[in-house]
């Protein structure tokens, strides 16, 4: 009989980049690097997984701007020039290196994995969210919503109208995609806000994730830490994030990903290579970018050596046995300790599986298998099967926290960024004041398509990606370009609105180019 | 409180000892790579942080950007402030005051207006139902008049906050222009609430929570110790918007980096009939429509023999030529000036 559970949350999002006003843009290869590099090796590894019916249980959400982009057909068409591009470029680079042994079967493996790229883009119709959904029929994947354009929640705590319709967004979208409702949700960056438990109450939601201070620093204490969930005073379940599990695989240090086996990732052929020859395979203005065609390994201190498929394979499989022999010991103490199967919750960010560290699908692919086949010792669960169990936990309030820098608000919280806010809220009181003015008589026609786009393009403003990217400090322009934008559209609609003269053209243009959420209401914002 | 009190001593025991415990630990195992030292200077999310920004990888470039056509009001023309918690200990806030409203203040002061100085008053509400007059304490920030926003050091996690914009007059009398929500600053480490139908023991909680912060059975809290106290906040003793000139990602150490690399490729190009045959190395390839065919190889040291036969469509004529290319590399290394 196991002792415990494992809940492996993979959190994927990226926020709404999709140009159809350019035939290029740069941006837009955030979605199509994290198509390759994880969605498509992710979706393999499940599928291997059930074709050898390993059983295996995973939570992951899928954020609503993601799932849009997914399910666009623009952007699913550009995601297909794109890789019959990048096989292009493989199909070169096995004539390049023929005099380089030691790169010439790397270029043929990338080849075979662009080819399998587009083999399993097309078996589900281009449209990956058909192939996350199919998993999660099977009853392997629970996949949970987040909030509708990953808006930070903490600092929008002035105007919870826009917290509740973050959420009512997300959960009609989710319904509309997944055809049920969601069970849960993952905060955008994990951040918790008191209070905020009673909106997603409201939205139907029934568990969210908060990082381990957020649990730990609870009132009252939590009885068992963050090894088993709390619920709030709503009756919505919180689960904690276990650091320890965490930092074996997020930390550059520490953790897996840093090994010197694995793949070099900022040693990318789209800058190493002769301009001429690459430039058909960079971007069309000329600027060097990643091509995810990568031949080195990290190596360690001095000269890179080429990067050794095997050797990498060999390792990943021996860390997944360290991360389960760790799980074990960690499961097995806390069992006689808690006198209580404990819950170990160990969320990351999905991209980091594949775009950041190249072999982490594969790990994930030995751990799930030798939980199934090596071990009696956990159980993976998804956190809906925990509370079924476990229907009677603690009452706690958890603490105001976030996953990102410093464990508060600061990353979205600082010099670079925090003029957005007196707009943000600004415009969120602005979109309040229109949904009172206009529910009662139910406008429609014009009147309702602008409230509607209104809502929209004040969801788009407030990602947290644009705070984030600023507080980084570089290429910031992108991310500053869009918050502004966003709110202009929003100042002018709300402009014209008040003043009843809708600029019809105007705004189809926008609801074409910021064409999110077709069936928002905006009603959901009070 | 006096349990509170007690139980406080305790668990401050158990961190001491623990403190002392990895003290001891470290300097036994220096060698164990300086890593594990150098995470813990890290704030926590670091790491997440960074491997977050890398789906955001864009190349170093400059790139022109279409220049945004308007910029964002300036004020909304309302007399407002509103203050929101960054952390266990700062608040941020950011105000706005209309000009008409200076105006009916210099005219309603007249001389008293000029020594009057701008002035958030930040008073502690913490567990009340704040009328204006009844907050536990408070104290003032002076700013310039032109100032509209400002980060405030409250030194106090777990308390409620709310804060007047205004003006101080000389005579100490204070004027509200507008009033703040309420904001709480968050505990910065476990509460001292047990309820009792889940009371713990203190030392097992303690490992509970080192465990949960990922620092092993055997560490019990020195997870609020090490992580809040130093790591979590850092920044905290800067002065404001300082503290936020710190970014996470860039921290490029100021080595001296300068690098450079060669490598040679070789470019086999020619032409033939459009409908013959042609091998490189033994090799089938495509010829262009009109005959010609370009080949492109990376060129390592040493010597590459590169037969290039050509036949006819019909199978009867075929031509090879063979060019033979030798590569060597000299180099020298680092010259320092």
């Amino acid at each position: 009989m196991h002792k415990g559970y494992l809940c492996l949350v993979l959190h994927s999002h990226l926020p709404f980049v999709r140009h159809p006003e350019h035939e290029n843009f740069l941006e837009e290869d955030w979605l199509y690097e994290a198509i390759t590099e994880t969605y498509i090796p992710l979706i393999n590894v499940f599928e291997g997984l059930v074709q050898d019916n390993v059983d295996f249980r995973v939570t992951m959400s899928l954020t609503p701007t993601l799932i849009s982009m997914l399910t666009d057909s623009l952007l699913q068409d550009r995601y297909m020039k794109h890789i019959n591009r990048l096989i292009e470029l493989a199909h070169k680079e096995t004539e390049r290196t023929r005099w380089q042994p030691e790169f010439n079967h790397l270029a043929m493996m990338y080849l075979a994995s662009f080819y399998k790229s587009r083999e399993t883009f097309e078996k589900y119709n281009r449209n990956l969210v058909n192939a996350f959904k199919k998993f999660q029929d099977l009853g392997k994947l629970e996949i949970i919503t987040c909030g509708a354009t990953h808006g930070y929640f903490p600092l929008m705590d002035v105007c919870r109208e826009s917290v509740k319709a973050q959420l009512k967004v997300a959960v009609a979208h989710y319904e509309s995609v997944f055809g049920k409702k969601p069970q849960g949700i993952w905060l955008p960056e994990c951040g918790f806000h008191p209070g905020h438990d009673e909106l997603l109450k409201e939205a139907g939601l029934r568990y969210f994730f908060s990082d381990a201070h957020g649990i730990l620093h609870g009132t009252p204490r939590p009885k068992y830490g963050v090894f088993a969930p709390v619920y709030c005073k709503s009756g919505v379940a919180c689960f904690g994030r276990d650091l320890e599990s965490s930092k074996q695989v997020w930390s550059s240090i520490e953790g897996y990903p840093g090994d010197y086996a694995y793949r070099e990732f900022y040693r990318d052929i789209g800058f190493d290579l002769e301009y001429d020859y690459i430039r058909p395979y960079i971007h069309p203005d000329g600027v060097r970018i990643n091509t995810g065609v990568k031949y080195y390994r990290i190596t360690g201190p001095g000269e890179k050596l080429p990067y050794d498929p095997h050797l990498a394979r060999e390792r990943a499989a021996s860390h997944a046995g360290n991360f389960l022999f760790n799980r074990e010991k960690q499961v097995e103490y806390l069992y006689d300790f808690m006198q209580k199967k404990p819950m170990i919750v160990s969320p990351y960010d999905a991209e980091l599986y594949g775009h950041w560290w190249y072999e982490g699908p594969m790990w994930l692919d030995f751990l799930i298998r030798k939980i199934h086949f090596d071990q009696k010792t956990i159980s993976m669960i998804t956190p809906s099967e925990y509370l079924l169990e476990n229907p009677r936990n603690q009452v706690v309030t958890p603490s105001m926290s976030s996953w990102g820098w410093k464990g508060y608000s600061e990353m979205w919280l600082q010099g670079p960024n925090d003029w957005i806010y007196r707009h943000l809220h600004k415009s969120s009181q602005r979109m309040t004041e229109l949904t009172k003015t206009y529910s009662y008589n139910n406008p429609n026609g014009l009147l309702r398509r602008a409230l509607n786009q209104a809502l929209r393009e004040l969801l788009l403003a407030q990602s947290s990606d644009w705070a984030f990217i600023m507080g980084t400090g570089t290429h910031t322009e992108y991310a500053v370009r869009r918050t502004k934008e966003h709110l202009l559209r929003f100042s002018t609609l709300y402009e014209q609105i008040k003043s009843s003269c809708i600029d019809e053209g105007w705004l189809s243009d926008i609801e074409y180019k910021d064409n999110i959420f077709p069936n928002i209401d905006y009603k959901v914002h009070q | 409180m006096a349990i509170f009190r007690k139980i406080k001593e305790k668990i401050n025991k158990v961190i001491q000892k623990n403190k002392e415990k990895k003290a001891q630990r470290i300097s036994k195992g220096a060698k164990a790579k300086e890593a594990p030292e150098k995470e813990i200077k890290h704030a926590i999310g670091t790491q997440e942080t960074n491997i977050g920004g890398s789906k955001f990888f864009t190349p170093a470039t400059v790139r022109t950007a279409p220049p945004v056509v308007q910029e964002l009001p300036a004020r909304y023309f309302e007399d407002k402030i509103i203050i929101q918690a960054r952390d266990s200990w700062w608040l941020h806030s950011y105000w706005e005051i209309t000009p008409r409203t200076m105006d009916n203040l210099r005219n309603k002061l007249q001389d008293k207006f000029n020594s009057a100085r701008l002035v958030l008053r930040v008073y502690d509400v913490s567990n009340i139902i704040f009328n204006g007059t009844n907050a536990h304490r408070h104290f003032d920030i002076e700013v310039n008049f032109d100032t509209t926003s400002w980060y405030i050091d409250t030194k106090g996690p777990g308390r409620s906050w709310c804060v007047d914009v205004g003006l101080r007059l000389a005579n100490g009398e204070f004027i509200t222009i507008a009033r703040s929500n309420i904001a709480y600053t968050p505990i910065d480490g476990p509460s001292w609430i047990t309820d009792e139908e889940w009371m713990i023991p203190d030392d097992m909680f303690a490992r509970l929570y080192g465990m949960g912060f990922g620092f092993g059975k055997s560490s019990p809290g020195k997870g609020w110790q090490e992580r809040m106290k130093r790591a979590l906040f850092s920044g905290v003793f800067a002065s404001p918007g300082m503290a936020s000139m710190a970014s996470p990602v860039k921290k490029v150490p100021p080595l001296r980096k300068f690098w450079m690399v060669v490598n040679t490729e070789l470019i086999v190009y020619g032409a033939t009939e459009p409908d013959a045959k042609v091998t490189v190395q033994g090799n089938p390839i495509k010829l262009r429509p009109d005959g010609t065919f370009t080949l492109r190889y990376a060129l390592p040291d040493g010597k590459q023999v590169i037969p290039v036969e050509g036949t006819s469509n019909d199978g009867i004529e075929t031509i090879t030529i063979t060019p033979i290319v030798g590569k060597e590399t000299k180099s020298n290394s680092l010259v320092r000036k």
